[in-house]
């Protein structure tokens, strides 16, 4: 595995993003709000396009600054997590597209997708779109240039903090 | 409508469920077969806690902090603890054997050998004591 420069990625951010999206798609399925799955992947484009978690706004502003949330500071690629969220977007916005066209199963299935992918990210420390990004980047993919930290199986979240 | 919502929570209650399960089924997996590889590891058991570490070379969470919590627990409990280290690049058919995914991964066995937790990435010393106590 070749060095390569790491970044300082706040894994809370991360992790805020991904229980924003877990909730608000759940709260989406239980009341059966189509709208609502629509905003989360709204969010996540928004994010996407600003390169930035997208529910992590409200980490930023109220969660850290109040000390509600501490910062989980780690070495690694911030590409791979960006990747994922896009995935995440593609996911929730097909299954939106699905539930306003009425084929609820389809739709709700690709909302449970995400629901799954976000929760094995925030509890089980894996994400599965960075996992699908490391692997592109193996085979060479344009634009799919990193790789995992070294030591870290591809996805995994890095365990070391970084270095102040 | 509330009918219907209450019908909806149950249904993601039970997705939920399913899911906490099937991690809990992953999980059990990888110990049984923990403890059915143990015997071509160990032999004879060493008749107390034993700790399977799996790491690499190039693994840096297993030198700054894996290992330095395995030294400190060694330091701790001494002969009362066994540790076992696997490179995994070396010895790759143990890690599959094993079903090692990433590195570091430890397993903790008790004294009769059974396989009572795997530890999926770093584990510190505090967690690794917690688990030892509880075998």
């Amino acid at each position: 595995m070749t060095s390569q420069t790491l970044q300082k990625v706040d894994h809370s951010a991360l992790k805020t993003n991904q229980l924003f999206i877990i909730f608000f798609s759940l709260v989406a399925f239980i009341l059966n709000q189509p709208f609502l799955a629509a905003l989360v992947a709204l969010v996540m484009g928004i994010g996407a396009v600003l390169k930035t978690p997208g529910f992590g706004i409200i980490y930023k502003s109220i969660l850290k600054p109040r000390g509600w949330m501490k910062p989980d500071v780690l070495d690694d690629n911030p590409e791979p997590h960006r990747f994922s969220q896009v995935v995440g977007f593609a996911f929730l916005t097909a299954g939106s597209i699905a539930l306003f066209l009425g084929s609820s199963v389809l739709g709700w299935t690709l909302v449970w997708i995400v629901i799954a992918l976000a929760s094995l990210n925030a509890f089980g420390g894996f994400c599965v779109g960075c996992m699908v990004y490391y692997w592109l980047s193996r085979l060479n993919v344009p634009g799919f240039g990193k790789l995992p930290p070294e030591g870290i199986f591809p996805g995994m979240k890095p365990k070391v903090e970084a270095r102040a | 409508m509330t009918a219907e919502i209450l019908l909806r929570f149950a249904y993601a209650l039970g997705i939920i469920l399913l899911g906490l399960v099937a991690y809990w089924l992953l999980t059990q997996r990888l110990l049984s077969r923990a403890k059915n590889n143990l015997n071509s590891l160990l032999s004879p058991l060493p008749n107390k806690p034993v700790i399977i570490y799996f790491t690499t070379p190039d693994c840096v969470p297993c030198k700054t902090v894996q290992r330095p919590a395995l030294n400190k627990l060694i330091t701790l409990l001494g002969e009362k603890l066994h540790v076992v280290e696997i490179d995994a690049a070396e010895r790759p058919d143990l890690a599959k054997t094993w079903g090692v995914m990433s590195v570091p991964t430890t397993f903790l066995l008790n004294a009769k050998g059974e396989a009572r937790y795997v530890n999926n990435g770093v584990a510190r010393a505090e967690k690794l004591m917690e688990q030892i106590q509880t075998l």
